[in-house]
């Protein structure tokens, strides 16, 4: 399978790591990966903040880079979330794809090799649950699911736990971790808190944003825990 | 007038007491969510209520036509006003022709829309808020700081306090039982003595000309039966189209609302009581505006249950008055700038669009993607904060040039500990991310 | 041009969406009882009703509200009962005057239909309705104050259902 990989500008330039486990992931499960070397940006920054008027440029950037593809699989629920909703061109909205999304829905992945043998917390990052329906939510009288959960449960050791508010935002929302400063550290570090109840390692999610946002605060408190892209796990030796 | 970002920032100050705040209104979600999860067809009920009022809307002007015919067939006087000017002076003609100098008013968030108790008070009438909470804030010389919590804000201490400078109870008392006893009694003078009563409304029924309104307290009630002159405010918006469809509504707004079953006040207006006048004020400021915009027309779907306000976690953090006027929250943010623009250009940025309002809203408004739109809207009307547009003029120029990019991203990580200053908001309270030697592309470049 | 021309005016035909229609599916599996605890109502045998409340006696319909502000205990009877939430439907012809169930101290409700839902409430209501009617759930009570709940606001105090055969 041809798989095109889609790298977020923050993840390209402050969590390079992410992409490099997508990319040796997609290719330990057999896809070819080609990944366009001109991509930036998905354009979210932009559009979210009101400026969805500007972005031709970036989505014309984007489409040259992967109009070739049917699969273009990114470690970004709220970049894919964005692309799929408010990208122009239908066939980049019809292929985008978040990595979870891609592994369950498309490669109907059944078991992995990798082992992480760590306490980890479990966090929903709001645009991949409730935009992408990665999981159930708890405002929904719904059954529970989660394909995070899924894939997590093929890989050995890892025990998973959840914090207290399974599913409430950690703040980080664009450009609003710094125009609404207040209110962003305080949801980070309510989050936080919860995760420290339950004496995790590592808190872990599909949205490097979120966890940046949240490793910033961890790191001002001196505080042990780390966070990883649950990617890093499903690749993990 | 202080933005959202910096009256949050004040009420985040008191970290106890924001923590307060959030896990008091997170508690009402939790109440809701038990009630919700209890009936198997939750979901299927807030879709048909959805859909009613999909339909309602399509075809508001038939209806409206409809209920003005009935409820004049049944001797309610309908009146119309265009704006919250022309409300207030009807609802005040009304009330001059009775020549009442005090009188009672039960809940209605419309009437804080148009400011009318100020307007009033201009003209030498006094209204007296009968809603608890409300008594408490018109007390307090506050707005409500919630549509349905009006107090939520406030401690029983303060209560307490508010209680023994205005009603004489004893000063330290801060026993709800006791407090709520002093304001029976207080209130319960003013409405055997009120000549007329203004209330809300939750549901007007175009095919009976009936309207409801919905209270736990009684107050809407014992204001109304006891006066000459009922008057009724109502949005247009407020219309749904028969009585069987109440059914819907009336399960999903108190257990949406707070958990409830069902308010232990449902009353059915049908006609006015025997030798009283009965009146209902439609009121359209703005809301004409909203229907003929696919973006927003969903807005008006809102039975104000709140619970996009329970359920909001930048809402718990920051308090009602943050929002600096009368509907607040996730569905204020989307109402606000329909009526003004520049003073509410800040609302629909104070939200992540984590999306938990939209699902918790018994009728379905897809409130973050109105939040959404309405962040376009208002840059595109030029109301972006000085230096924003230019900053987004330019990352939309480096992010269309992908040599550019790499340029701009090697510089930025070559000089990002020069972003760790206090100039920089991120850097205030967190760390910010190490800068790795290498972006992805130019470790996979030698791969 | 009129407010009422104004208004109407600015409403333009929008793309037609159909009415959804009755309510289908509703859950039938409730307890009125259970119910009536959870508003708050307490409920009575006739014969303990007879032993909590002696003295209590009908009034005759009023045209005066403020005449009955007196009184202690009003005793009516309901409609039907709504096993989903404890609600029961009054009407203005069984009470002496519309503000009697909110002004009095204390409110006894008599009812023996009980229907299992809202859905069901409003078949029960297609007929020619009264002039004011109210669905009654508990007795009055408000959670302003520091959300503690507190029976007792400014309707009745307290709520008695008597269910009768």
């Amino acid at each position: 399978m041809r798989v095109a990989l889609f790298v977020p500008c923050y993840i390209d330039q402050f969590y390079p790591q992410v992409a490099v486990a997508s990319l040796e992931l997609l290719e330990k499960l057999g896809c070819e990966v080609i990944v366009p070397t001109d991509q930036t940006c998905c354009g979210q920054p932009m559009a979210n903040s009101g400026f969805a008027s500007s972005t031709e440029g970036c989505d014309t950037n984007f489409t040259n880079n992967f109009a070739a593809f049917d699969y273009i699989v990114g470690p970004s629920g709220s970049c894919v979330l964005h692309l799929k909703e408010h990208h122009p061109s239908e066939k980049i909205r019809n292929s985008v794809y978040e990595i979870c999304e891609f592994l369950t829905d498309v490669l109907k992945v059944t078991s992995l090799s990798a082992k992480f043998p760590h306490r980890v917390g479990l966090h929903q990052s709001c645009h991949g649950q409730r935009g992408l329906r990665l999981s159930s939510m708890t405002e929904r009288n719904e059954k529970p699911f989660s394909k995070l959960e899924d894939l997590l449960g093929l890989v050995e050791g890892v025990e998973i736990l959840k914090p207290e508010r399974v599913d409430e935002c950690c703040g980080f929302g664009g450009t609003f971790c710094v125009t609404e400063e207040a209110v962003s550290v305080k949801m980070g570090q309510d989050r936080i808190k919860e995760h420290d109840a339950n004496a995790v390692e590592y808190i872990v999610g599909a949205d490097t944003s979120c966890l940046m946002h949240m490793e910033g605060i961890l790191r001002r408190q001196g505080s042990n825990i780390q966070v990883k892209h649950i990617v890093e796990l499903l690749n993990h030796e | 007038m202080s933005s959202h970002a910096e009256a949050s920032e004040k009420f985040i100050a008191d970290a106890e007491r924001t923590d307060w705040h959030d896990e008091t209104l997170w508690f009402v979600r939790e109440k809701r969510d038990k009630a919700a999860m209890v009936l198997r067809e939750w979901e299927a009920l807030r879709e048909h209520a959805s859909q009613i009022k999909d339909h309602t809307l399509a075809n508001l002007h038939q209806y409206l036509i409809a209920f003005e015919a009935k409820a004049q067939a049944n001797g309610i006087h309908v009146h119309w006003a265009a704006d919250a000017a022309e409300h207030n002076a009807i609802v005040h003609q009304i009330i001059a022709e009775q020549g009442s100098k005090v009188l009672v008013k039960s809940k209605s968030m419309l009437t804080e829309e148009c400011h009318l108790n100020d307007y009033l008070a201009k003209k030498g009438i006094e209204v007296v808020d009968t809603d608890l909470g409300e008594r408490i804030v018109q007390f307090r010389k506050e707005a409500p700081s919630h549509i349905v919590l009006p107090a939520i804000h406030l401690k029983k201490e303060d209560v307490g306090e508010t209680f023994h400078q205005h009603l004489g109870t004893p000063k330290g008392n801060k026993d709800p039982q006791f407090l709520t006893e002093a304001a029976r009694q207080h209130l319960r003078g003013h409405f055997l003595a009120s000549e007329v009563a203004i209330t809300g409304v939750n549901f007007a029924i175009a095919e009976t000309g009936e309207f409801v309104v919905c209270t736990n307290e009684g107050n809407a009630d014992m204001g109304a039966h006891l006066a000459k002159v009922h008057i009724a405010c109502m949005g247009i918006e407020k219309i749904i189209p028969k009585r069987e469809d109440l059914a819907v509504f009336l399960r999903l707004l108190a257990r949406s609302a707070t958990g409830q079953l069902i308010t232990t006040y449902s009353s059915h207006f049908h006609k006015p009581r025997e030798g009283q006048e009965m009146h209902i004020v439609l009121l359209d400021n703005g809301r004409t505006r909203q229907l003929a915009d696919p973006k927003y027309k969903n807005s008006l779907k809102c039975i104000r249950c709140a619970a996009c306000f329970n359920t909001c976690p930048v809402y718990r953090r920051s308090g009602g008055h943050s929002y600096h006027q009368p509907v607040a929250g996730p569905i204020g943010s989307i109402l606000a700038p329909n009526i003004d623009k520049k003073a509410n250009a800040d609302l629909p940025f104070a939200s992540t669009l984590c999306g938990s309002c939209s699902n918790v809203c018994p009728v379905k408004i897809n409130i973050h993607e109105q939040l959404w739109f309405w962040r376009q809207d208002l840059m595109t009307a030029g109301l972006a904060p000085v230096g924003k547009t230019i900053g987004m003029k330019l990352m939309a120029f480096t992010l269309a040039h992908p040599a550019i990019y790499r340029i701009g991203g090697l510089l930025l990580r070559r000089f990002a500990p020069l972003l760790n200053s206090r100039l920089n908001p991120w850097y205030k309270q967190r760390e910010m991310p190490v800068a790795p030697k290498e972006s992805f592309q130019e470790w996979y470049k030698k791969r | 041009m009129s407010a009422r021309e104004q208004i109407l005016g600015k409403m333009e035909a929008l793309e037609q969406v159909n009415h959804p229609g009755d309510f289908k599916g509703a859950s039938e599996d409730f307890d009125f009882k259970a119910a009536l605890e959870a508003v708050g109502a307490r409920v009575l045998t006739a014969e303990a009703l007879e032993i909590e409340f002696p003295g209590r006696r009908r009034y005759e319909k009023t045209m005066d509200g403020l005449s009955l502000a007196e009184v202690e205990v009003l005793e009516i009877d309901g409609e039907f009962g709504v096993a989903e939430n404890g609600a029961i439907w009054l009407t203005e012809e069984a009470m002496p005057h519309r503000v009697a169930p909110f002004i009095c101290q204390h409110l006894v409700i008599n009812v023996s239909k009980i229907v299992p839902n809202m859905h069901a409430a409003y078949e029960e209501l297609k007929k020619p309705s009264s002039s004011f009617g109210l669905f009654l759930a508990g007795p009055s009570k408000t959670a302003d104050i520091e959300q503690s709940l507190v029976i007792g606001a400014h309707g009745a105090r307290s709520l008695t259902v008597v269910i009768r055969a």
